[in-house]
């Protein structure tokens, strides 16, 4: 687990990688990605969009700590701003 | 419903609490040990932006609009992705000037404008303005809701008979109050505020605790959870579910809003003045933003968990979703909570205090820095500068917030909260495309930017913040409807015809259209001033690393200022402890010369730091303002050096400019071994590439004086012709004897009035004098140069460049020199060799003659053994012998031997044997003989300064007489019957007196007698201890060989003396005659 970790956070130390997610996220949030999930069922009987939202916000959180977690390593080894 | 003065309590307990927490985070930071520098308190205090609109407004939102309250906090999180680069960028620069404010920082990228800064902030107190007034107006209601009575009203109160003439009145002045005191105690707004933001990080801990609490009772305590709300809800009115959690295609929750929502809270997270101030001017470390990047969303994300569940109970409990915006009041009051609500509303009261000390705090630091101050600045700074400029900046908090006051006692009611907040939010992404413009496009400029946002700022006056002002107003409405005289196309929220967007959409489309259309094209239009591309490097690459090549100062101060003036300025803003701390933390490094000055190339450094060390208490435009007028008032200015490799080629790079011109210098040197031409060249490059108007090269001569030997150019006969003596009155002695280049720049500040005079009179504008001199040694000559037109012409790196000229100036002298010692020591040298041979030779040929004067053989004469030989030693040594027969039986016979070792002493021998044949002819006697020659020769030798001694014999055969004569010559030897005797007669050596008479002996030889006739070369033999060998050891050496033939005594005397004074070889001539009288009859001759 660790090591998955380490990889991915090695990974994100690509100062492109924050575009794409970046990019990425823009487009989850928008038409018409988000229209997917625009109707009114509701699965766990809570609406689709808002679970939708909320969960992808989550996600995101997660993958700002992860980048966060990378960044500071690259401060601490002294690379890129 | 709760007592007021519970209500009242509570709050100002709650304040009590705040202050405390703030001041113990002041101590704590003056101590060193702060409390506030770490990455959650750093976190929680961004999270300032969840305020009361986050609190109320979003319920209210989601119950009426739905699920378009949540892109305000998604966005956020959104841009926490950039933050580890784009923030850190911005915080990065803000520390590295001293920014005061997010107006301060995007005025400071467009070079210091003070305009920008006025612009900006005039923008964010019209933007500002609803967002107080909605925070104002959250913090009387939720007081009215929760106690029933209009705004903080309190049981003393009442009995005065104070109508509260609006509510929220009190409000607003007891926040001003506490603005005043958490943000503006000091001036310099640079600095952190540990306590504001320690004070806010507890409200925000506060607002999350108390809004989970409401929610999680409201969700699990009033419902069974989450899911049980929803489908509650969609049992009793499905289609308001579906409204509310689904997005429609167009207007108020729509695709648009959602997307133009999350713009406009990705621009205010940042822009905003209270997020600019705790997010970048609050920062304590870089550091921080990496852990406040995922932080901060997480804080977010969890106020934000319950605000759909709540909006739906409420729909639930009362029915409808009136009042919704209070809906975390009114819940818990109406299940009989009313703790829980005052925790509600210390929460919401937490979130609304907050903001508007902080946003107040930052916005009148804005408008103090540029509204303020470039009005004061105008005036004479005075002593109670200070004290005027604190209180200014109180009036302005208090400006602020009665604004708001202003704002919500016009709009109040008819807004729901959230839409008043998204007004301001609509107004602060007006600055995101100059800041992001200027962070990373070099080419974005000040009139860009000013177009730009003041476009962007008149589409949101007139769509937004007019038409709010007008829905709530008895104002004509129908130009919201119709457009303005009727013009349909200008209606505000429909412009142009572009219908079917919610407000805010509509808004943000055609401000930023403009804005940054604008922006662009003035940017691309015009150019940048001087001030803005200095600006620019700062901004755009503050990350780029410092590389090798020196930053060379393009700017310099026209009229010298010292130290002691600067920290008199300084003092007069921000007091003189600390304006003599500031001067010694710059000055640590750097030297200061003896008129309190620094050099003139770190002028500009210097003033650049007083105008960064005013602006982190004044603001960077009008810190800026200062600094200029008070140049002016001394008589100084920046200007901009003279870029003098501008001139040289049309490339840009300096560094290869200069190094062109050295090695040009080096070809110069190396091609040439005439110093003349080498000197010569050397100007003609300095004054071709540089267009200087004279040069002239001084050698140090013998004497110690400065002599011109070369100059280009033209003019200036009077500092060509004249030699430097080497003295401190003249500029030229001062380079020479402190061994540094002295140069003015402008020669109108020159003291020395020889030299002013010469200037002035040659029209010289700035000249420089630069020491020839290498490494180490003392300098040989002085490089100077002039020019007539251009003043500042000598920048730091083109005295760099005159000196590495110069120095390799001395190298070629010094090469110069020593050839030329070399060519003269070789040409002594030869000389010497020459004259060597020449006397070699000539000794040579004086050793011919001589030899060509013996004779080959003695004479046959019966009874006589006669033997000869001449050995002539390495040097000439002028011995002669000769024999004259006359007859059978009588010979004469000569030794002679010249004093000195020259040709001049082998020709006199040869006139004396000329001489002596010519009386042979005659028959003399030996006295006369010798007497004829001293007079004859005597005129000839004392010219010559040669003397000669001779030994002059006759012998007769027949009866076996010798007489003899001799002139000073070695006495020979004559053995007979084993003794030996000197044959001695008087007379002194030829040419030393005119009439000299010679005494004549004669003898009557025996048979075995032997006649030894030798010159002295034989008994002065020197050997290496210094014995002569002497007339003993020849005698004895003969004695002994008395029966040898003469030919083997001469042999044998020859090996001894060679081996006596061996290993030398023999100094003298030897030269021997040797006669034995043998019986008559027995003849044998050798010779």
């Amino acid at each position: 687990m660790n090591r998955i970790k380490e990889g991915v956070i090695r990974r994100l130390k690509l100062k492109d990688s924050w575009a794409i997610c970046f990019v990425l996220g823009l487009v989850m949030m928008n038409y018409p990605f988000i229209s997917i999930f625009n109707k009114p069922i509701l699965p766990f009987g809570i609406p689709l969009l808002y679970l939708y939202l909320l969960f992808g916000w989550l996600f995101s959180i997660f993958i700002i700590y992860l980048f966060s977690r990378a960044a500071a390593k690259d401060s601490d080894t002294g690379g890129r701003p | 419903m709760l007592g007021a003065n519970l209500v009242w309590g509570t709050a100002l307990l709650y304040i009590a609490l705040l202050f405390l927490v703030a001041y113990y985070a002041d101590q704590r930071q003056k101590a060193g040990r702060s409390i506030t520098a770490n990455p959650a308190v750093y976190s929680l205090s961004i999270a300032v932006y969840a305020t009361s609109w986050t609190y109320y407004g979003s319920v209210g939102k989601a119950a009426t609009t739905g699920m378009d309250f949540l892109p305000i906090y998604l966005g956020p999180t959104l841009t926490a992705f950039s933050w580890w680069f784009l923030l850190k960028k911005i915080v990065r620069i803000s520390k590295e000037n001293n920014i005061t404010s997010i107006a301060d920082f995007i005025s400071s990228r467009y070079g210091r404008s003070q305009w920008l800064g006025a612009i900006i902030t005039v923008i964010t107190l019209m933007g500002i303005m609803p967002y107080i007034a909605l925070q104002l107006r959250a913090v009387s209601t939720s007081f009215t809701i929760i106690t029933g009575y209009q705004d903080l009203h309190s049981s003393l109160t009442r009995g005065i008979q104070i109508a509260s003439p609006h509510p929220g009145l009190f409000t607003a002045l007891l926040l001003a109050v506490f603005s005043v005191l958490f943000g503006a105690r000091h001036l310099v707004s640079a600095e952190r505020h540990e306590g504001l933001v320690a004070a806010i990080a507890l409200e925000s801990i506060v607002k999350l605790v108390a809004m989970l609490s409401v929610g999680i009772f409201i969700t699990y305590g009033v419902f069974d959870g989450v899911s049980d709300l929803f489908t509650r809800m969609n049992r009793s009115d499905p289609a308001l579910l579906a409204r509310l959690t689904t997005l429609d295609g167009s207007g108020e929750n729509s695709y648009s809003s959602m997307c133009s929502l999350l713009v406009l809270s990705m621009g205010a997270v940042m822009l905003l003045p209270r997020q600019f101030q705790v997010m970048v001017l609050e920062n304590a470390q870089e550091s921080h933003l990496n852990s406040a990047a995922w932080r901060f969303p997480a804080y977010l994300f969890l106020i934000n968990l319950f605000i759909m569940p709540i909006a739906l109970a409420g729909i639930l409990l009362t029915g409808s979703s009136a009042g919704a915006d209070y809906f975390v009041l009114t819940l818990p009051m109406q299940q009989g909570h009313p703790w829980l609500a005052l925790v509600a509303f210390l929460g919401g009261f937490s979130a609304s205090a907050g903001m508007v000390m902080v946003e107040s705090v930052a916005v009148s630091t804005m408008l103090l820095n540029h509204v303020l101050m470039p009005v004061v600045v105008r005036f004479k700074p005075r002593g109670w500068f200070p004290f005027l400029l604190i209180n200014l900046k109180r009036l302005g908090i208090a400006l602020v917030i009665l604004l708001g006051y202003l704002y919500q006692s016009i709009v109040g009611e008819s807004y729901m909260l959230a839409n008043m907040g998204l007004v301001s939010f609509s107004a602060a992404i007006q600055f995101a495309p100059a800041l992001i413009g200027g962070l990373y496009w070099p080419r974005g400029n000040k009139k860009g930017a000013i177009a730009g946002l003041l476009l962007g700022f008149a589409v949101w006056s007139y769509t937004l913040l007019f038409p709010s002002l007008m829905q709530a107003g008895q104002w004509h409405t129908d130009i919201l409807l119709n457009g303005p005289f009727g013009l349909a196309l200008f209606k505000p929220q429909a412009l142009f015809g572009l219908t079917g967007l919610d407000p805010w959409t509509h808004a943000l489309f055609w401000s930023m259209f403009l804005n940054i259309s604008a922006y662009l094209a003035l940017s691309i239009m015009y150019g940048q001033e001087e001030k803005e591309k200095e600006q620019v490097a700062k901004f755009v690459q503050v990350f780029a690393p410092e590389n090798g090549t020196p930053h060379w100062e393009t700017k310099r101060l026209s009229k010298p200022v010292t130290i002691v003036q600067f920290v008199n300025l300084m003092s007069k803003f921000i007091g003189e402890p600390q304006a003599h701390a500031a001067i010694s933390d710059y000055l640590g490094e750097r030297e200061i010369d003896g008129k309190g000055g620094v050099s003139e190339f770190e002028l500009p450094n210097l003033k650049r730091f007083v105008e960064k060390t005013l602006a982190a208490s004044l603001g960077g435009a009008a810190a800026g303002a200062v600094l200029e007028s008070f140049l002016s008032d001394i008589g100084s200015r920046m200007e901009s050096v003279y870029d003098i490799f501008s001139t040289v080629r049309t490339s840009r790079d300096q560094s290869r400019e200069a190094l062109f011109v050295r090695l040009r210098a080096s070809e110069i040197m190396n091609r040439s071994l005439e110093l003349d031409i080498i000197m010569e060249d050397l100007l003609a490059l300095l004054l071709r590439e540089f267009k200087l108007d004279l040069c002239v090269i001084r050698l140090l001569n013998d004497q110690g004086v400065l002599q011109v030997r070369s100059h280009k150019g033209e003019g200036g006969e009077r500092i060509t012709a004249e030699d430097r003596i080497l003295e401190i009155d003249t500029h030229v002695g001062e380079a020479f004897l402190g061994r540094r280049t002295e140069f003015f720049n402008d020669t109108t500040y020159i003291t020395k009035p020889i030299a002013k005079e010469i200037f002035r009179r040659e029209g010289i504008k700035s000249f420089a004098h630069i020491p020839i001199s290498s490494e180490g040694s003392p300098p040989v000559g002085i490089l100077s140069v002039f020019s007539r037109s251009i003043i500042g012409l000598f920048t730091e790196q083109f005295v760099e460049l005159l000196e590495s000229l110069a120095g390799q100036l001395a190298q070629a002298v010094r090469i110069v020199a020593e050839r030329e010692a070399r060519e003269g020591e070789r040409r002594q040298k030869e000389a010497a060799l020459l004259e060597n041979a020449r006397v070699t030779r000539d000794l040579e040929l004086a050793k011919q003659i001589q030899l060509s004067l013996l004779p080959e053989s003695p004479p046959r004469l019966p009874g006589l053994d006669i033997a000869c030989r001449c050995t002539p030693a390495t040097h000439v040594g002028g011995d002669y012998y000769d024999f004259f027969q006359r007859g059978d039986d009588l010979v004469d016979f000569v030794m002679a031997d010249v004093s000195g070792h020259s040709v001049g002493a082998a020709l006199i021998m040869v006139e004396t044997r000329s001489v002596l044949r010519a009386q042979m002819q005659s028959v003399r006697s030996n006295k006369e003989i010798l007497r004829v020659l001293n007079d004859l020769l005597y005129d000839d030798l004392t010219r010559a300064e040669l003397f000669i001694t001779m030994f002059c014999g006759k012998y007769d055969g027949a009866t076996r007489t010798l007489s003899y004569a001799n002139a000073g010559h070695t006495r020979p030897l004559l053995f007979r019957g084993g003794k030996w005797q000197e044959l001695d007669a008087e007379g002194l050596i030829l040419g030393v007196e005119h009439d000299v008479l010679f005494e004549e002996k004669s003898l009557r030889l025996e048979t075995g007698d032997l006649l030894f006739v030798y010159t002295d070369g034989i008994i002065e033999a020197e050997r290496g201890s210094g014995e002569l060998f002497g007339v003993e050891r020849l005698c004895d050496l003969l004695s002994g060989m008395l029966d040898q033939e003469p030919e083997r005594i001469i042999e044998r005397v020859m090996a001894e003396v060679t081996a006596f004074s061996s290993p030398s070889p023999l100094q003298d001539d030897i030269s021997m005659v040797v006669m034995k009288v043998v019986k008559n009859g027995a003849k044998s001759v050798s010779c």
